[in-house]
């Protein structure tokens, strides 16, 4: 068993959706990073803070089940609907609100946006 | 006779081929709603995106430039504020045919309201800028 931590994620300026409770398990170890030119700040924090393994999901690849938190910095339509369809917690940089044709499974519970590095703290 | 011709010569800022088409992408079409992802992208995005492997890959979509799924041109009417990073570093592009001239969302690019044709594999996914040169015609 590996001793993971949790962090609570909140809204950023303009966000929506959250707080987030994130907390990895043997079962769920990734933090996967979304987003383009490698690990985000964002997701190299929730790491850090909670234990678990960052991982860029450009450069490699693993089972969307072994996320505990996806991190993406989508525009609005189709990465902040994929991961909470799959019932994975989402952060997203970006300051969006449930749009596009995945809205009806963006929830408050699944789903975070506007998020910076200072919005992840200790749980 | 001296004279001044304008001669229209489009630039390619980008230049894909689409090497995958999602199973849900033409459910989408019917809303309007085309998505790309570079191929090598998350599996989880494959089912909604057509990926494709860009060859040029110079610059994002401006209003006024033209994107070419196959031999269909759409003018590009509006683009949100994180277009171009997201083309450029993922290869992604949400094109909405929502005929909106300011983006409803940070990643829309908008085109005139009607159909998106669905891409096959091997289509060509390409964004032109027109460039007016002005030349001088002596005699």
């Amino acid at each position: 068993m590996s001793d993971y931590k949790s962090v609570k994620v909140s809204k950023g300026r303009g966000g929506w959706g959250g707080p987030l409770t994130i907390t990895p398990t043997d079962d769920r170890p990734l933090v996967a990073s979304i987003t383009g030119g490698g690990i985000h700040p964002v997701a190299q924090k929730i790491a850090e803070l909670t234990g678990g393994e960052a991982f860029d999901g450009f450069s490699s690849s693993a089972p969307f089940d072994k996320l505990a938190v996806a991190v993406i910095d989508c525009g609005g339509t189709a990465r902040v609907g994929v991961y909470p369809m799959k019932k994975v917690k989402t952060v997203d940089i970006h300051a969006t609100s449930p749009a596009g044709p995945l809205a009806q499974f963006i929830t408050e519970e699944l789903f975070v946006s506007g998020v910076k590095p200072e919005d992840v703290e200790e749980a | 006779m001296t004279g001044v011709t304008t001669e229209n010569v489009d630039t390619v800022v980008y230049d894909s081929v689409v090497t995958q088409v999602g199973g849900q992408v033409e459910a989408f079409l019917g809303h309007g709603l085309l998505i790309f992802f570079k191929a090598g992208s998350p599996p989880e995005l494959h089912d909604i995106s057509v990926l494709h492997e860009a060859t040029t890959a110079d610059d994002g979509p401006r209003p006024g430039d033209t994107i070419h799924l196959g031999d269909c041109g759409l003018e590009v009417l509006a683009v949100g504020p994180v277009v171009r990073d997201n083309l450029l570093n993922l290869g992604h592009l949400d094109l909405k045919a929502d005929g909106r001239t300011e983006p409803k969302l940070p990643g829309d690019v908008c085109i005139r309201v009607g159909d998106i044709p669905l891409l096959a594999v091997g289509d060509t996914f390409r964004i032109t800028r027109p460039r007016t040169e002005t030349k001088e015609n002596h005699p």
